[in-house]
C-alpha cells in the first residue's frame, strides 16, 4: 500500500533531483549580482523602475553596444573570459527586517558575488551590515542617508552623492540666489519619519543655523499618512521664504494636494529629491509645482555635456515606457561601477572584488551622470559625485545649478 | 495658536473624520451583522477608487456623477466575497474565527496583487473634476470642496442606512438575522441570502467613500492600507456593529488626529486616537456605542 507520506516523501526527492538538474552551472562563465528593491508595497514602482534601469546595464555589460561606457564595447566581462552577469532580484517591501532575510537569502543560497540596492535608506542600511557580515561588496545605488558611509564597513560603496553634498548644494544655490539680491531669510523643514528624512532634516538644520537661515517649521510627519492637512497647516503659518520637503512619492504627492486645498502657496520649494524626483508625482499634481527645484544626481538635459545619456535613455525607455530619472540613473549606474570592478578583479571572490571597488577610477565623461568621476574614498564614498539641482519648469526638468551644469538660470521665487 | 487657526483645525478634523465614519460603516455593519471581521476592508476602498478612475477614463463623466455606479459595481464585489469566500470560511467546524480573519486577510493580499498586477504599481490621479482642487474660503479657514462633499455624502449615507434599517423588509430582516440567525431560518428568511445582500451593502457604502477619495488622493494598490487601519479603530471606539458608534467614533478619530498633531510632532499625530481608543476600553470595553 502506498501511504500518502511515502508519495509526500518521494515526491519531494524527485523535486530537489529536478531542481538540482535544472539549476545552471556555476562555473565561472556567469557571475551572478542580487539587486533588492521593494517590488510590492508602496514604493513598488520604484523598483519596478529599478530592475529596468539595471537590466539595461545588464545588457550593455552582456551585449555589445558602442557606447562610451565601462563594458559597453564586446560582450561580457573581459577579465572573466567574457563571463556574462546574472541578476537576481528579490522583494524587500521597503522593509528592513525583510531586506535583511533576502540579502542573506541572496548571499547564501544564490551565492551572489555582490549585492545592489535598495533606494530606502533604512533597508540599504540593514541589508550593508548583512553583506558586511559575510564580506559581500555591496553597491548601494541610490539611498542617500548620510549616516550609511560611517558605520566603517568595509564592502560599502556608493557612487552617488549622499543627503549632506546634496544638502550642501542646496544652500549654496540659497546662498548665490542671496548674492543676487532674493531675500531669503527663512525655511521650513518637512520631512518624513524614517532614517531618510530624520538624516535629510538634521543636515538641513545644522547647514541652516550655520548660513543664517532661520528654521521657522520643523516638522517630521509619519510617512503614508492618510492626511497632512494639520501639517500644512503649521507650514502655512510659519510661511517660510523657502519650504525644504524630504518625501517619499506618497507623501509628495498628498503634501502638493493639501497645500493647494488649504490655499498655501509656499514661495519657494527645495526638494530633497525622492518623491520630488519621479515624474508619476508630476503627472499627477505638475501643475502646483511648476519652478519646483529639487536635487538631484541626473537629468536629460545632460546629454549636451555626457554623449551617452541619450542612448541609454532610449535603451531604458524601450523596457521602462518612460524616462530615466534621479532614481533609475543612479540605479543604473551602480551596476555599471559594480561590473568594472568585478571584471578588473577577475574573480568573484568577495575581498577581490572589494579591493576591486576600492581602485575605481572611472572619469566622468564615462557616466551618464553629473560626475567629476567616481572613485571611492575608505568610507566606500565617492567623493567626486557633484549633485546637480533641477527645476520644473513647464513639463520637464531643467538643471539650474551649479553653474558648471546648468542650462537655464533658476527661476525664483518659484511661479506655482 | 490663534483662533483662525484653530478653527482651521476643527474644520478639517471635522471634515475628513466624516469621511473616516464613511469608510468604517461598511466594515462595522458586516460584523454587526455576522461577527466577522472584513480584513480587506481596505482593499475594497482601493478597488472603488481603481473603479472610480477606471469610469472616468473610459465614461469622461465626473466621479459624482458616477458615484452610484462605483457603489453597486462594490455591492456585486461585497456579495460576490461573501459567496465566494465568507459562506465556506463560515462552515469551519473549529476556529471558526481564525478561518474568517485568514480568509478575509487572504482576499485583502489577493486583491491587492491582482491591483498591482493589472494596474501597475504607479500612482493614479483623477484628473479635472468639478470638485477637485477647488476650495472654499471662509474667514480665513480654508474648506476643499471634495471634502465637503465627501461629508455631505457620508451624513446622506448615514440618513439613508438608518431609514434602511429602521423601515424596510430588508432592514428588518438584517437586524432579525443579527439578533438570531437560527430563528430567522424558521420563518422563511435565507440567511446567506442576507449575510450575501448585507456585505454587499457594506461594500456599497465603502464604494461611496472610495468615489469620494478618488477625487482628492492619490490612488495606488495599497493605499487601503492606511485608511483601514483607521477604519478598525473607528469600529472599534464606536462599538463592534453599531452604525451610529462609528459615525461619532469617525468624528472623534478625525479632530482627535488633527488636534494631536497639533500638540504632539506630527509624526505621532495617531498616538492620540489610539491613546483615546485604549482609554475607553478601560471605561468601556464594547466601545462606545458597542452593545454587552
Amino acid at each position: 500500500m502506498i501511504r500518502r507520506r511515502d508519495l509526500l516523501v518521494g515526491g519531494a526527492g524527485a523535486l530537489a533531483l529536478a531542481g538540482a538538474g535544472l539549476r545552471p552551472a556555476r562555473a565561472a562563465d556567469e557571475v551572478v549580482v542580487g539587486v533588492l528593491y521593494a517590488m510590492s508595497g508602496a514604493s513598488a514602482q520604484v523598483g519596478v523602475d529599478a530592475r529596468h534601469a539595471i537590466e539595461t546595464a545588464l545588457d550593455i555589460v552582456n551585449a555589445d553596444h558602442a557606447l562610451d561606457l565601462p563594458l559597453a564595447k564586446g560582450t561580457g566581462l573581459p577579465g572573466l573570459g567574457g563571463a556574462k552577469i546574472r541578476l537576481v532580484f528579490a522583494d524587500h517591501q521597503a522593509d528592513p527586517q525583510k531586506g535583511r532575510a533576502e540579502a542573506e537569502r541572496l548571499i547564501t543560497q544564490d551565492k551572489v558575488a555582490a549585492l545592489v540596492g535598495c533606494y530606502q535608506s533604512a533597508v540599504s542600511n540593514t541589508v550593508s551590515a548583512t553583506a558586511e557580515r559575510y564580506g559581500v561588496p555591496f553597491v548601494c545605488a541610490d539611498s542617500s542617508s548620510p549616516s550609511l558611509h560611517r558605520r566603517n564597513l568595509k564592502f560599502f560603496f556608493r557612487p552617488a552623492a549622499h543627503d549632506e553634498m546634496f544638502s550642501a548644494a542646496m544652500f549654496d544655490f540659497l546662498d548665490a540666489q542671496r548674492a543676487k539680491g532674493q531675500t531669503i531669510g527663512s525655511v521650513a523643514l518637512f520631512f518624513e519619519d524614517t532614517i531618510y528624512g530624520v538624516d535629510s532634516a538634521n543636515v538641513q538644520r545644522k547647514l541652516a543655523g550655520e548660513r543664517g537661515y532661520k528654521v521657522v517649521a520643523d516638522i517630521k510627519y509619519k510617512t503614508n499618512s492618510p492626511s497632512l492637512t494639520a501639517e500644512v497647516q503649521q507650514l502655512k503659518t510659519a510661511n517660510a521664504d523657502v519650504l525644504l520637503p524630504t518625501s517619499y512619492t506618497t507623501d509628495a504627492i498628498l503634501l502638493t494636494k493639501t497645500m493647494a486645498e488649504l490655499g498655501y502657496k509656499p514661495k519657494s520649494m527645495l526638494a530633497q529629491a525622492a518623491g520630488f524626483a519621479e515624474k508619476v508625482t508630476y503627472d499627477t499634481v505638475g501643475d502646483k509645482l511648476q519652478g519646483l527645484i529639487s536635487r538631484g544626481s541626473f537629468s536629460l538635459d545632460l546629454a549636451a555635456k555626457r554623449p551617452s545619456v541619450g542612448a541609454v535613455n532610449a535603451l531604458y525607455k524601450a523596457r521602462a515606457a518612460r524616462d530615466l530619472n534621479d532614481n533609475s540613473s543612479r540605479q543604473f549606474m551602480a551596476l555599471l561601477v559594480l561590473a568594472d570592478a568585478v571584471n578588473r578583479a577577475g574573480s568573484t571572490d568577495g575581498q577581490k572584488i572589494r579591493a576591486a571597488l576600492s581602485a575605481t577610477d572611472i572619469p566622468g565623461a564615462q557616466t551618464i551622470m553629473p560626475w567629476k568621476r567616481v572613485a571611492f574614498g575608505p568610507d566606500g564614498q565617492n567623493t567626486e559625485a557633484d549633485p546637480v539641482l533641477l527645476q520644473w519648469v513647464g513639463d520637464k526638468f531643467v538643471t539650474v545649478f551649479p553653474d558648471s551644469a546648468a542650462v537655464a538660470p533658476a527661476l525664483w521665487p518659484m511661479k506655482a | 495658536m490663534t483662533t483662525q487657526a484653530l478653527a482651521q483645525v476643527l474644520a478639517s478634523g471635522l471634515l475628513m473624520g466624516l469621511i473616516y465614519a464613511l469608510i468604517a460603516v461598511g466594515l462595522s455593519l458586516i460584523f454587526g451583522l455576522m461577527d466577522v471581521v472584513n480584513f480587506a476592508h481596505g482593499e475594497f476602498l482601493m478597488i472603488a477608487m481603481y473603479a472610480t478612475f477606471g469610469l472616468v477614463l473610459a465614461t469622461q463623466l465626473d466621479p459624482v456623477v458616477l458615484m452610484p455606479l462605483v457603489a453597486a459595481l462594490l455591492f456585486a464585489l461585497g456579495g460576490a466575497s461573501y459567496l465566494g469566500v465568507v459562506r465556506f470560511a463560515m462552515r469551519a467546524k473549529a476556529n471558526q474565527g481564525m478561518v474568517q480573519i485568514f480568509a478575509t486577510f487572504g482576499l485583502a493580499i489577493l486583491l491587492q496583487g491582482v491591483a498591482q498586477y493589472l494596474f501597475t504599481p504607479d500612482y493614479r490621479n483623477v484628473q479635472n473634476t468639478w470638485l477637485g482642487g477647488r476650495t472654499l474660503e471662509v474667514g480665513g479657514v480654508f474648506l476643499p470642496w471634495p471634502q465637503i462633499f465627501g461629508a455631505v455624502v457620508s451624513l446622506a449615507a448615514f440618513g439613508g442606512l438608518h431609514l434602511l434599517m429602521s423601515r424596510t423588509d430588508f432592514g428588518r430582516a438584517l437586524e432579525a438575522t443579527r439578533e438570531d440567525q437560527g430563528a430567522v431560518a424558521l420563518v422563511g428568511i435565507d440567511r446567506n441570502r442576507v449575510f450575501a445582500l448585507g456585505w454587499g451593502l457594506g461594500a456599497a457604502l465603502v464604494g461611496l467613500a472610495g468615489a469620494v477619495l478618488a477625487v482628492f488622493y492619490y490612488i495606488h494598490p495599497q493605499v487601503g492600507a492606511s485608511f483601514a487601519l483607521i477604519a478598525y479603530v473607528t469600529v472599534a471606539l464606536g462599538g463592534f456593529g453599531s452604525v451610529a458608534g462609528a459615525l461619532v467614533a469617525g468624528v472623534i478619530v478625525g479632530l482627535v488626529e488633527a488636534f494631536t498633531a497639533v500638540i504632539l510632532p506630527p509624526a505621532l499625530k495617531s498616538v492620540g486616537v489610539y491613546a483615546l481608543y485604549l482609554a475607553v476600553v478601560f471605561v468601556r470595553p464594547q466601545g462606545l456605542f458597542g452593545r454587552l
